[in-house]
């Protein structure tokens, strides 16, 4: 085992709090980590990075006792340690503060922190509960109003809380997972404050996310996880956001042409089907999450959309689509504006959809096989004549479907949730495939499956280009983007960054632009 | 590894429902038996009195059919409202409000039995959509609970019937208590005391079984209640839907109520609906989300009542009666669970265990 260098400004032979070696955690069928060393030194603030999926949460489950590991072995303190429970883990000094808070709503803040924690006083009036919360609420700088209910505060207050009681149980780790999601600016600033002062006391906290510009401003060295496997840990004064946004989505990349067209293949149209002028929405809490997008679709090709996830990819899939309103610009779909937003509309222009939440907003878990295969064409005959709806010509479609994506069904009356994740993925790719006469928007269509499973969406996703019709494909994996697309865009911040030529694209260029940097000395052969 | 001796499915084969809830029945009717044969009754006797006035003789299937056809009408109006994932509580207010509207009509004009028993009809129908139209608005355009707005309903519509038979239409000819004077129409009779709302209630849910799986509304509203996001993403107009859909389940209990009126009662009375509304509910939970179950299980809840009713005869208090049928209920209610329980056949503990 090789043994950690002290960083500069730290006592050799100080063990750092954490040390993971070679966790490795595994689900059926899943690797949600491998080979995963970390090490977490008094004082600092360590930031964990990676997409979606990429096995952050898992890891820190695994570190607070919520999982078990497969392999390895957390050492805390210099001292080999397994946790069986979140309780364990936080009598060893470890607790984790969730996204989604975990606090008894219709309780008080100083019921909430004294629940069950067993150094509180048997015999506790509130009176007295709520000057201990005082005092531990000053001790570690954390202001909350010990006799509030927790339903009446608002999202950073409850979050104080979260941290207080796992503070007031001696917590000398603190891991939060996606701490400001919820957060506004300001209270970000609070927490920040916070967080450093903390760490100012010769603790350490581990901060997970994926939002580049405040792992750049709060975190002292960060980590990156890619595929369930760390990819290096860094000093974040030596990083920069371009770079970690690169090496997030991956860096040996392999490149494999995708692009050649077979003979007697669709020609790339001259005009474009659908095309978005200055598209902006704006959503419920006033924010921007589509800003000024314009962007063109041309039969025969296929777009990539790369970015970091929640710069605005939902929203372009759901304006593409017809799901959502758009706040200002306009939509044309074969150089004729469209008025509404109306997904069936869209649906019914050869707009197909593979949406990134499969289960949640295009399956009907409940309803038969064969409901749910009738989805997208029940209007239209033979499933659809004079308002009615006619069972067998379903229940034919939904044969060819399932023939077509290769799922072996023993009984279509079965609910579509007893099939596996991928078989409902597949048999929705085909679904959707055989309304895209026009368009496919296909978000995040990878995500989930085995190599082989990938290979044969993506090459979907070619056949449809051959065909003629216009392909987005967004993505998070640079490598799948590359080798298919025609033209990658990239998102950032709801806005679409330069569109730039797949063929010669650079990964140092595409992380740039994920990072937010128009890059000024951009080939000038980027379409648009 | 841990032995289990039973497997849970996700879904129950509807055979195994069916022989698990006959199952279900015979413990329930075995304990009531012991119970009664403790208190000093003759269970013998009594079942065999059961079985003569409501089975057993003509007379007692009549009675059936006349307590099964509002229950058919507000069993479908709740399943219906439940298959786009609402819960209709308000049968019962809409089974007054109907009663109500057709009285008013039977009451305020006068003419052939061809024409006011059509004016009857519709007005019934009318009535019971309107009972449901502010919960229906406030659940498609606010959100609001349907089942808090629907329940409320209830009281206000049966405490307007009270007033109504005690107040402005009181029996003035006859002075019964509570009650209108009796009306002139009435739904012709074809068997007996059975008039052609029964054969018509059953035709109703048979229809309603076939729009449901055989028309574009009608899947529309399958999706729609099996998951609002996925009928959105397909542009099925979520709100439209839940709108058709509660106020047909509101018209249909208040055909359920002018039916009761011209059929059966012949007048307007302070409690008439007689828990046919909550009896609906119950009688769509016992037919799982489907149509044509709603007839046997109408059945069923209008053997229990009748029974009860004979057992009230031979000196049983009426709590006695509802505690019989709150253990008939849940015994059913296990054995629906348990139809989800198959055995992990012993030689399967290595290999498949399908």
């Amino acid at each position: 085992m090789n043994k950690p260098t002290n960083p500069p400004g730290m006592a050799p032979g100080t063990p750092p709090i954490l040390q993971l070696r070679g966790i490795a955690k595994l689900f059926p069928g899943v690797v949600a980590n491998k080979d995963v060393d970390l090490d977490v030194w008094p004082g600092e603030i360590h930031a964990l990075l990676g997409e979606n999926g990429a096995g952050k949460s898992t890891l820190m489950n695994v570190v607070t006792g919520i999982y078990q590991p497969e392999e390895g072995e957390i050492i805390l303190d210099g001292y080999g340690q397994s946790f069986a429970s979140p309780q364990d883990a936080i009598r060893a000094g470890i607790g984790m503060v969730h996204q989604h808070f975990k606090l008894v709503e219709a309780f008080t803040v100083a019921e909430n922190i004294h629940l069950g924690w067993d150094e509180a006083p048997r015999i506790a009036s509130p009176a007295v509960m709520e000057a201990r919360t005082r005092e531990i609420s000053e001790r570690f700088g954390f202001p909350v109003r010990p006799d509030a209910r927790v339903c009446d505060l608002s999202a950073g207050e409850q979050q104080r809380v979260e941290i207080l009681r796992v503070l007031a149980r001696k917590a000398r780790l603190l891991i939060m997972d996606e701490p400001t999601a919820v957060l506004t600016p300001e209270e970000t600033q609070e927490l920040f404050r916070a967080l450093r002062a903390f760490r100012a006391q010769g603790n350490a906290v581990i901060i997970i996310s994926h939002k580049l510009d405040e792992v750049m401003e709060i975190s002292d060295r960060v980590s990156i996880l890619r595929r369930g496997r760390k990819v290096g840990t860094f000093n974040t004064a030596e990083c920069n956001p371009s770079m970690l946004a690169a090496t997030m989505v991956g860096r040996d990349i392999v490149r494999r042409n995708m692009r050649a067209r077979p003979e007697g293949a669709a020609p790339i149209a001259t005009t474009p089907i659908m095309q978005l002028r200055n598209v902006s929405v704006c959503d419920d809490r006033g924010v921007d999450t589509l800003r000024d997008v314009s962007l063109d679709l041309y039969g025969g090709e296929i777009l990539g959309i790369a970015g970091v996830a929640g710069n605005g990819q939902r929203e372009l899939t759901h304006v593409l689509t017809g799901l959502m309103a758009r706040t200002s610009g306009e939509i044309l779909l074969d150089g004729k504006p469209v008025a509404h937003a109306d997904p069936a509309l869209f649906a019914s222009a050869g707009v197909g959809h593979i949406p990134e939440d499969r289960l949640r907003s295009a399956l009907a878990p409940s309803l038969s096989i064969t409901s749910n295969m009738a989805l997208r064409e029940y209007v239209h005959p033979p499933i659809g004549r004079h308002g009615l709806y006619d069972a067998a010509a379903a229940s034919a479609l939904a044969g060819e479907i399932a023939e077509l994506a290769q799922v072996n069904i023993p009984d279509f009356a079965m609910p579509v949730r007893n099939l596996s994740g991928g078989n409902q993925q597949r048999l929705v790719a085909r679904r959707e495939i055989r309304i895209a006469s026009r368009v496919l928007v296909a978000a995040y269509p990878a995500r989930g499956l085995d190599i082989g499973a990938i290979a044969t969406m993506l090459g979907y996703l070619t056949d449809l280009r051959d065909q003629g019709v216009a392909v987005v494909f967004i993505s998070e994996d640079l490598e799948d983007l590359l080798n298919v697309s025609d033209r990658i865009g990239v998102m950032f911040h709801g806005r679409l960054m330069s569109v730039i030529e797949a063929e010669g694209a650079d990964i140092a260029t595409i992380g740039m632009l994920m990072g937010g940097r128009e890059p000024t000395d951009m080939q000038p052969g980027a379409a648009q | 590894m841990a032995t289990r001796a039973f497997q849970r499915l996700p879904t129950a084969p509807a055979g195994r429902i069916l022989t698990l809830r006959l199952v279900a029945i015979i413990v329930s009717l075995f304990i009531i038996a012991g119970v009664l044969a403790l208190a000093g009754h003759s269970p013998l006797m009594l079942a065999q009195l059961i079985v003569h006035s409501t089975l057993g003789s003509r007379f007692g299937l009549e009675d059936l059919a006349l307590f099964m056809c509002p229950l058919l009408l507000t069993g479908a109006a709740v399943t219906v409202c439940g298959t786009i994932g609402l819960w209709n509580i308000g049968a019962e207010g809409q089974f007054y409000a109907g009663a109500i509207a057709a009285t008013g009509v039977a009451l305020g004009l006068h003419g052939p039995t061809l024409v006011i028993l059509p004016l009857m009809t519709i007005a019934g129908i009318l009535g019971g959509m309107a009972w449901i139209a502010v919960p229906t608005l406030a659940r498609a355009y606010a959100g609001v609970n349907e089942i808090i707005t629907t329940l409320l309903l209830n009281f206000i519509a049966s405490l307007l019937t009270y007033y109504l038979t005690t107040g402005p239409w009181r029996d003035r000819i006859s002075g019964a208590q509570v009650s209108t004077q009796r009306i002139s129409v009435s739904i012709p009779e074809m068997w007996g005391i059975v008039h052609w709302g029964f054969p018509v209630a059953i035709l109703i849910v048979i229809g309603l079984a076939l729009m449901l799986s055989r028309t574009r509304w009608g899947y529309e509203i399958r999706i729609g209640g099996a998951n609002p996001e996925a009928a959105r993403y397909a542009g099925i107009p979520v709100r439209l839907r839940i709108i058709s859909v509660m106020l047909l389940s509101g018209g249909l209990a208040g055909l359920a109520g002018m039916f009761e009126v011209a059929g059966t009662v012949h007048r307007l009375q302070g409690g008439m609906a007689n828990n046919f509304g909550y009896l609906g509910i119950v009688v769509a939970v016992l037919a799982r989300g489907s149509c044509l179950n709603v007839i046997p299980a109408a059945l069923l809840m209008a053997l229990i009542l009748d029974s009860g009713i004979v057992m009230q005869t031979q000196q049983l208090s009426a709590s006695v009666i509802l505690a019989i049928t709150g253990l008939i209920l849940f015994m059913i209610a296990i054995g629906d669970e348990l139809a989800h329980y198959r055995p992990v056949a012993k030689v399967a503990a290595g290999g498949k265990t399908s």
